[in-house]
């Protein structure tokens, strides 16, 4: 390895510096809810995602050691005849305000607790409000001791995930309703059939790939035209229509809709496919031919001489020339406009109610009120592998140096 | 100009934008007019708007949709703050996007690079609010914070944050811009990188081989020659971000001074048809100053070429 | 080469799209399953008082008809709607084609383009909105003797009853833990006095009395206006809240600034309120909740509407209904504050009545309470519950001498908003006169 190698890669050490911290700034909030989506409801409210790293909290075990083992043992077992570890005994003092109450009454005449100064707190009533405060982590270290729930909520779970999967709206989870193998709610087999349940992610995933797909392609192509003629050919007006296109970008869907909707209604477009389609179409075009008109336009004008020179026309030019050429464009345009339409939850409403896309169905499984909204967190991840997977794909084909061969060639 | 040789009939470019004008016609134009009447009726659209006035107050007669949507207090807010979400985010969204554009065109893990900073697009708006409710959570009792910034300041040995509920109203709107950020910053990287990837190779070497720097390379040669496609990006975002609404509907709904012109449309536009149609019409007319300058680089361009 | 083999994945999508669309769609998933069992177990047979179960009506319903309904139910709820129908479903073998949605713009566009036979919607509001399109109640076999006369007028607009209130919860009540004030020798109270002594002698023992939060997304602000029309309720009573939401009194009346000012007093101290003014504003309505049945308690009492129950026993499956949390009527309130989905007709087929008739009839109260779907206003419904808490949340209700509808649920839109902000800005520091003064602007504007 020579000198000049290893100043080279010192060199470097600043650029990767820079793209991995912005890679782990823009990462952190969404491995946030990724990480959020395998915990309890519980869990999620009481400490922070990134806690999961320590593994479950024990808390109140110094608090513990002060106060009671020396007459109950570390481990809650030295009593025969009170053993903290019995679940059975322990019963409902793991919550605080039992606690106390048992804590002032005598044992056998003696007072419960040995220690004065903990003694004159527990028996003052004056000092109720301290006296909790004090005891809330004890309280929670016999929770840990007897097995108690305060463990299990901290566990990680596939629970978020499967309800989604399923579409389980109950209260509970989906492997609660089905523990015994026969689901207590009616709504599910049990069984890997449940994956298809039409309130569930699978069909929703369907009807979203049938209403994406084209509503990608369709605008695509036709703005692929239009752009052209924008970009190389000659006609009146063609400036303040380009312009104006320009302009169209800003209308807001929402005023769109009901005269749409109006109309769709008289034509029996309503809950089509076609519908949607349409409207996804006229609502991606001036976004689309105005990056298309850009890109052909910036092409090298020489280039489009000489194929005319050789006898081509504007057919030609078109197939043969400018679309090969403005790959990467559209690649980028179709990666946009399909998460465009794959993530739009208003018009799918509106316009398909009858087949339900994806994004349709995970609102659903949210009660208004903003319970189970922990399967949000799941559900958001089951919606993004898609369009994650199209970016990867299309990526493919931001190429260096299409242009570069297409000179020369 | 177009090339000489490259005449055409007259009827050929209609053909070709047939499709598109027609499609676009129907479900932009039209109800682009329907919006234009709408703002000039009343809240049900069946009498003009003039009848909405009332005795003792200014009026603007047939305009007084109009009269609202530039005088309401809560409307000069959303104009205030839709002016700072244009000053700020816009160079901030397309310098993030060509800074990752540039930089991680030069590192061979590219692909998982461009890959993390485009995750956020792909993360439909609802579940953003999510996501974002775990940085900005604010714990006021005596729990752990159980947000992100807040559990980082805390640890640090500070104050948590009302990022969302300040009393000074600039940082909920800077809490709002940096999600924004974060959300479509992968999108000017995406389409500043494809065009990137369009400047043939051998002028960058060329340059390098007569020991131009990186820095000159990029300001000299890269800068200038994708400068058509970063105003793409600059327009597009300034139109997305005049039209700001999920972002600020699910996480403030405009409350503690982050108020912006879309909200206020979507908040009358099931019961009062003509005021948030006169907003519509508002939004519209702002992009005109965005038309104009496309105009003027659309001539220029054609003259150069 | 590259251009090539994008071109064919281009038309192997367009290809392979289309051919999935040529195929015929299965029929859209409609609620078929079974209701879910209570988890409650139900106590003795119903009460001798109720007739033995009538056969129901299918109003003339064929087999397999649909029924298009609106809602804002999902998740949970709309699996409890689907068990209170079930019984109709079975009998009649009509479909329900249901579509989930808490966007009004949703609903306005279905309804100016194609209405769906019945809508559920938390508001009257639409009955102002489609009053033309929507079809007289009793015209479809409804009947208003099993409703209380506020609930007729409610449901009423120019003496044509179009609106029937089916699900109802009530707001009036705060919530707190027993065992908690057992052990702080606080007894629950029964005057406005009373809670207000309760309230400084829980500063004084050093707890925090109130944990309030406004945080609710798109929604912020809503829980500040339910604490503050119960305050109406005590200070003012129900007719000075009707004439409210009439328009008679304008929102910056001087009894408006004084319930404000209570409130203010309360929810901006942190002597009194979980974080003082912060926390008010920056809390979200459920960890408000949360804050009074946490260990140990951050706060005492929490006001908050019947469904916080629900939602304590799903953060707290330990604790105990009636031992760890319960709640009273908020002391001293004239009246009930309440909130209902009310069902409205756009069409009137077979199907529709026979689900109308059913919902508003004996068979449907019934159900409906014992499947618990919170309140059924229907009197019908009456000794049908099942779970403890409804039961006293029912008798409640039956109790109120009077009842008023959420102020900014009933002032049509946007001004419930408006007054959301009043609230926010009010507590993070806003002056009052101020905020009053602009949710008044508003309440102008709407009622015009």
């Amino acid at each position: 390895m020579n000198t000049e190698r290893i100043k080279r890669i010192l060199g470097r050490i600043p650029l990767h510096f820079v793209v991995i911290s912005l890679v782990i700034i823009w990462l952190v909030p969404t491995l946030g809810v990724f990480v959020t989506s395998f915990r309890s409801r519980q869990a999620v409210r009481e400490s922070g995602w990134w806690t999961v790293i320590k593994g479950a909290p024990i808390p109140g075990k110094e608090e513990y050691r002060e106060a009671c083992a020396s007459c109950h043992g570390m481990d809650g077992k030295a009593l025969a005849e009170a053993d903290l570890s019995d679940p059975e005994v322990v019963g409902d003092y793991v919550k605080t305000n039992r606690l106390l109450p048992l804590l002032r009454e005598e044992i056998d005449g003696q007072p419960h607790v040995e220690d004065p100064e903990w003694q004159a707190l527990i028996q003052d009533k004056s000092r109720t409000k301290e006296a909790l405060d004090k005891l809330s982590p004890i309280s929670q270290y016999l929770s840990t001791l007897s097995g108690g729930s305060q463990i299990a909520k901290y566990d990680l779970t596939m629970s978020n995930w499967i309800d989604a999967l399923v579409g389980y709206k109950g209260t509970e989870t989906y492997q609660e309703d089905c523990a015994t193998g026969v689901s207590k709610s009616g709504k599910f087999k049990c069984d890997a059939s449940d994956l298809l349940n039409p309130e569930g992610m699978a069909r929703a995933f369907v009807n979203s790939l049938l209403v994406t797909i084209p509503a990608t392609i369709l605008p695509i192509l036709f703005a692929a035209f239009a752009a052209y003629a924008f970009a190389w050919m000659d006609f009146r007006g063609r400036m303040w229509l380009f312009s104006l296109l320009v302009g169209l970008q800003i209308v807001p869907l929402q005023m769109t809709l009901v005269p749409i909707a109006r109309l769709y209604s008289r034509l029996g477009l309503e809950s089509s496919f076609l519908g949607i389609w349409l409207f996804h179409t006229g609502f991606g075009l001036p976004y689309a031919i105005y990056l298309l008109r850009n890109f052909l336009g910036g092409l090298p004008r020489d280039l489009f001489e000489s194929i005319y020179l050789d006898g081509a026309n504007h057919w030609t030019a078109f197939w043969k020339l400018a679309l090969p050429l403005s790959v990467p464009a559209i690649a980028s345009l179709a990666i946009f406009q399909f998460l465009w339409v794959w993530n739009d939850l208003l018009v799918a409403i509106i316009l398909l109610p009858t087949n339900p896309v994806l994004t349709y169905q995970i609102t659903n499984l949210i009660d208004p009120r903003g319970g189970n909204w922990h399967l949000l967190t799941a559900a958001a991840f089951l919606s993004m592998i898609v369009p994650m997977l199209v970016f990867l794909a299309f990526q493919r084909y931001f190429v260096r140096g299409l242009l570069a061969g297409a000179v020369k060639g | 100009m177009v090339p000489k040789i490259m005449k055409q009939g007259t009827l050929t470019p209609w053909l070709y934008l047939a499709a598109a004008l027609i499609i676009m016609l129907v479900f932009i134009v039209y109800p682009t007019i329907n919006t234009f009447v709408l703002s000039l009726r009343n809240k049900t659209g069946d009498a003009p708007a003039s009848v909405d006035c009332r005795p003792g107050e200014p009026c603007w007669g047939i305009f007084e949709n109009y009269r609202y949507a530039l005088t309401n207090p809560e409307m000069v807010q959303a104009l205030r703050n839709n002016a700072l979400w244009i000053l700020l985010t816009v160079p901030g969204t397309v310098g993030a996007g060509l800074m990752f554009a540039v930089l991680t065109d030069r590192v061979r893990y590219e692909r998982l690079a461009k890959t993390v900073i485009f995750l956020p697009m792909a993360i439909s708006f609802v579940g953003a609010g999510v996501i974002w409710k775990f940085v900005y959570y604010l714990e006021t009792g005596g729990g752990p914070q159980i947000g992100v910034l807040n559990a980082i300041i805390t640890a640090l040995g500070g104050e948590p944050v009302a990022w969302l509920t300040n009393k000074n109203w600039l940082v909920n709107n800077m809490s709002l811009w940096v999600v924004w950020i974060w959300l479509w910053a992968g999108f000017c990287m995406t389409i500043l990188s494809a065009a990137l990837k369009g400047i043939p190779t051998e002028i960058l070497e060329a340059a390098r081989v007569d020991g131009a720097t990186e820095w000159q390379v990029f300001w000299r040669i890269m800068f200038p020659m994708i400068l058509p496609t970063v105003t793409v990006v600059a327009t597009t975002m300034t139109i997305n971000v005049l039209k700001v609404f999920d972002i600020v509907f699910v996480m403030t709904n405009g409350l503690n001074g982050t108020e912006v012109i879309a909200n206020r449309m979507f908040k009358f536009i099931v019961t009062n048809q003509g005021r948030s149609m006169a907003i519509a019409v508002l939004l519209i007319l702002l992009t005109i100053p965005i038309m104009i300058i496309n105009v003027r680089r659309f001539r220029e361009q054609e003259a150069i070429r | 080469m590259l251009q090539k083999k994008f071109a064919l994945v281009l038309t192997l999508l367009v290809v392979t799209s289309m051919l999935l669309t040529g195929c015929p769609t299965p029929a859209a998933p409609t609620p078929t399953s079974p209701p879910p069992t209570p988890t409650s177990t139900p106590k003795a047979e119903p009460t001798p008082t109720t007739p033995p179960a009538p056969a129901i009506d299918c109003m003339g319903a064929a087999a397999g008809d649909e029924v298009s309904v609106i809602y804002q139910w999902s998740g949970a709820e709309e699996e409890k709607f689907n068990a209170v129908v079930k019984p109709l479903v079975d009998a009649c073998g009509i479909k329900i084609v249901a579509q989930s949605t808490r966007d009004a713009a949703v609903l306005d566009t279905k309804a100016k383009s194609t209405p769906p036979d019945l809508v559920f919607w938390p508001t009257t509001a639409p009955l102002t909105l489609y009053t033309a399109q929507l079809k007289d109640l009793a015209s479809l076999g409804a009947n208003p003797d099993n409703y209380a006369d506020y609930w007729i007028e409610m449901g009423s607009v120019d003496g044509q009853w179009l609106g029937v209130p089916v699900k109802a919860d009530i707001k009036t009540i705060i919530w707190y833990s027993p065992a908690n004030f057992d052990l702080f020798g606080y007894s629950v109270p029964t005057t406005w006095d009373e809670l207000d002594a309760l309230v400084e002698q829980m500063v004084a023992d050093g707890n925090v009395p109130w944990s309030m939060g406004l945080e609710s997304g798109p929604a912020t602000g809503w829980t500040g206006s339910d604490f503050i029309q119960d305050i109406l309720l005590v200070q003012q009573g129900p007719q000075y809240v009707l004439d409210l939401i009439a328009g008679k009194i304008p929102y910056n009346d001087a009894g408006v600034k004084q319930a404000y000012e209570t409130y203010g007093k309360w929810a901006k101290d942190e002597k009194y309120t979980v974080g003082g003014a912060q926390g008010t504003v920056s809390t979200g309505f459920l960890d408000a909740i949360y804050k009074v049945f946490s260990d140990p308690p951050e706060a005492m009492m929490v006001k908050q509407s019947g469904f916080a129950g629900g939602e304590i026993a799903k953060q707290y499956p330990d604790l105990e209904y009636g031992v760890d949390y319960d709640f009273f009527p908020v002391p001293g309130a004239q009246g009930m504050q309440g909130g209902a989905d009310f069902m409205m007709a756009f069409g009137d087929s077979p199907a529709t009545k026979a689900l109308v008739a059913y919902l508003t009839g004996p068979e449907g109260a019934a159900q409906w309470a014992k499947v618990g779907f919170d309140l059924s206003p229907n009197k019908l419904a009456l000794g049908n519950y099942t779970d403890p808490a409804l039961i006293k949340k029912a008798e409640a209700l039956a109790g109120a001498q009077g009842f008023t509808p959420d102020i900014g649920d009933t002032i049509p839109a946007p001004f419930g908003e408006a007054e959301w902000k009043a609230i926010v800005d009010y507590i993070n520091g806003a002056d009052l006169d101020t905020v009053l003064a602009a949710a008044a602007q508003a309440q102008a504007d709407a009622l015009q």
